[in-house]
């Protein structure tokens, strides 16, 4: 599904200075996998979730989705395949404070360029009563635990039906026993629903909760 | 249509959290739009003013002035100073001409009007029976003076509704009354009724006395007129007998030193120092709206900056450049119309406090101007910051804390 060749990331720092983020990654993921991508932070696997996430472009390489070559899009086109194909779960669960559960859900919604298969108002409500937060859809992300917060940002993740969850550090802000739930919650959503998911974090034992481990250490993949 | 629910949704939801930063922003279009609208709606009372004090003149109506008052629609100050006296001679000119129905010479004193009780200082107006037809004078106690008071020099006084009231306290006490004008004793023989206003766009007749012509020359032994106020004969236009009467004056004067004056020509020349004076009303309100403009930008600027992780987010989960442009627009727009608003609302309690003393009001142009100038400051200044926030790259945009 997920396809990199040799694929580089190199910042231009000040004083022309160059900085090798990525050297030469080779990586695939395929459909209905749960990947964990690990390493020490400044390891690069922040820009290489970046690149996953076709929120950031190679500086050499191709990256390939569905077998189709994605690295020279344009970014509306790349607009289009983040809102239809990617579901993003972030560490500070980033839901926008002054719309309420209901809106922040249906958010990715209003930017769709397809037309929807279903009403999306009614899928997030039955959304948001599958996964415990019935009642809530009216409250602002302010009035609600963080644990709660997070499953509305993977509800969010989860509304225009994508092929993958792209989760960073999904757990980082939350205390461990919510850490467990919400890990559960996207164990449940790889092997019931059978999106794939790829996970990016630190802590050994959330990345326990991939089924393939990827580690990265300065700019190159070690072990997958 | 979804998409604009939730761009101005969010948009108000910030300004609710925000209020005294929104109030602030607005506060530049605010006056902006309070000045220009409160402005015009005075000019425009003014302007309604006169043209009804010119209205009851009627069509038929014309002035002959000595010297060139009027050239090319504005008033030439200049030459009306240096100019000839009309005097009988040209009245009696003017009253053979077969296209003039009415006619009166017109001069007039300032004078200390005395009752027994009371003085006032006043204008007493000499004219001909003629004057009070012409102007479109009603009587409203007594009579105007006729042909015979004319003939027989009668010391006959009409005044007008606002002297006779400070002479003798009420109108029906000042009948058969005598006033004095520098000395010689007139008696009231009728009041007219009110022509309305005074202080601002025309004399003020309520406070005017009118005596017969023949009698004022007590106070102008010369028998010099100041002017003539003519009605003329309908059948034949405006251009026909102005020709006919300046005929009749060239005979005496060579043609710079009269003017033939239509009530229109006072009023366009009127409106055209009207038209001197919205430019400077748009000059001033331009100048209060960029810089409410200005305040919008500064703050939008500041406003994506804010929100640098919220566009991330949203380019993140699929919003396009165009949607972010749009969205950071709307915003400023909204911004700039509600400062529209409150400018709009304030000028029309103004205008309704104005409104005792002067005649002002609001119509529903400069309205629809003061919304349309204030959407469209918002739009062009809000392009610059949604410019920038739309460019920034979802990568950095995300990263940023």
């Amino acid at each position: 599904m997920i396809k990199f060749r040799n694929v580089w990331k190199i910042y231009k720092l000040d004083g022309g200075i160059e900085y090798q983020a990525l050297k030469g990654v080779n990586l695939e993921i395929k459909e209905g996998e749960f990947v964990s991508i690990t390493g020490p932070s400044g390891s690069g696997k922040s820009t290489l979730m970046h690149l996953i996430g076709l929120l950031d472009k190679p500086t050499k390489g191709e990256i390939f989705i569905n077998g189709k070559k994605v690295t020279y899009l344009k970014d509306d086109q790349l607009s289009t395949l983040r809102n239809e194909f990617v579901g993003f779960v972030f560490q500070q669960f980033n839901l926008i404070p002054k719309l309420n559960v209901l809106e922040n859900i249906l958010l990715p919604t209003i930017y769709a360029r397809k037309k929807l298969k279903y009403d999306p108002k009614k899928k997030a409500l039955d959304l948001l009563k599958k996964f415990g937060l019935g009642g809530k859809e009216r409250s602002y992300p302010n009035k609600i635990s963080g644990g709660q917060q997070q499953r509305v940002a993977i509800l969010r993740a989860l509304i225009m039906e994508p092929k993958l969850i792209l989760a960073d550090e999904p757990t980082g802000n939350l205390d461990s026993k919510t850490g467990v739930e919400i890990m559960n919650l996207l164990k449940a959503l790889n092997e019931k629903e059978g999106i794939t998911v790829v996970l990016v974090t630190h802590e050994a034992d959330i990345a326990a909760y991939g089924k393939r481990m990827i580690r990265i250490k300065d700019g190159k993949i070690t072990k997958s | 249509m979804n998409y604009i629910f939730f761009v101005v949704k969010a948009a108000l939801e910030d300004f609710r959290r925000n209020k005294t930063r929104t109030f602030l922003t607005s506060l530049g279009i605010l006056i902006g739009v309070f000045a220009v609208v409160m402005l015009t709606a005075l000019q425009l009372g003014l302007k309604k003013y006169i043209n009804d004090q010119f209205a009851a003149l009627g069509k038929s109506t014309l002035f002959v002035v000595p010297g060139k008052i009027l050239s090319g629609g504005s008033f030439n100050a200049t030459s009306a100073l240096a100019s000839i006296k009309f005097d009988n001679r040209d009245l009696l000119s003017l009253k053979r001409l077969k296209e003039i129905k009415e006619i009166s010479p017109i001069f007039s004193k300032q004078t200390t009007a005395k009752s027994e009780k009371k003085s006032e200082d006043s204008t007493i107006l000499f004219a001909s029976e003629a004057f009070f037809d012409i102007n479109g004078f009603k009587i409203q106690k007594g009579r105007f003076f006729d042909k015979t008071d004319i003939d027989k020099k009668a010391k006959v006084v009409v005044l007008g509704p606002k002297i006779a009231e400070k002479l003798f306290g009420t109108i029906e006490a000042a009948i058969d009354q005598k006033v004095a004008a520098n000395s010689v004793n007139f008696t009231v023989i009728g009041i007219t009724e009110s022509k309305g206003g005074g202080g601002f766009g025309g004399p003020d007749y309520d406070s005017y006395m009118f005596a017969p012509y023949t009698a004022g020359f007590i106070f102008n032994p010369a028998k010099n007129y100041s002017r003539f106020t003519i009605k003329f004969d309908e059948s034949y236009s405006v251009f026909q007998v102005k020709e006919a009467i300046k005929k009749e004056l060239l005979k005496r004067y060579d043609e710079d030193s009269f003017s033939i004056i239509e009530p229109g020509d006072i009023l366009s020349a009127v409106n055209s120092i009207f038209g001197v004076l919205n430019i400077v009303l748009v000059a001033i309100a331009s100048i209060s709206l960029l810089v409410g403009g200005i305040g919008i930008m500064n703050i939008m600027f500041v406003t994506v900056s804010d929100k640098t992780k919220e566009i991330g987010v949203r380019r993140a989960i699929g919003a396009r450049k165009k949607d972010i442009l749009v969205q950071f627009i709307i915003e400023s727009t909204i911004l700039s119309i509600f400062g529209g608003f409150l400018g709009l609302f304030l000028s029309f309690i103004g205008t309704l406090i104005v409104q005792k003393f002067f005649p002002a009001y609001i119509d529903t142009s400069s309205v629809i101007l003061a919304l349309g100038v204030s959407s469209a400051i918002g739009i062009i200044f809000g392009v610059l910051p949604a410019k920038k926030a739309a460019d920034l790259e979802p990568v950095e945009a995300i990263r940023y804390e």
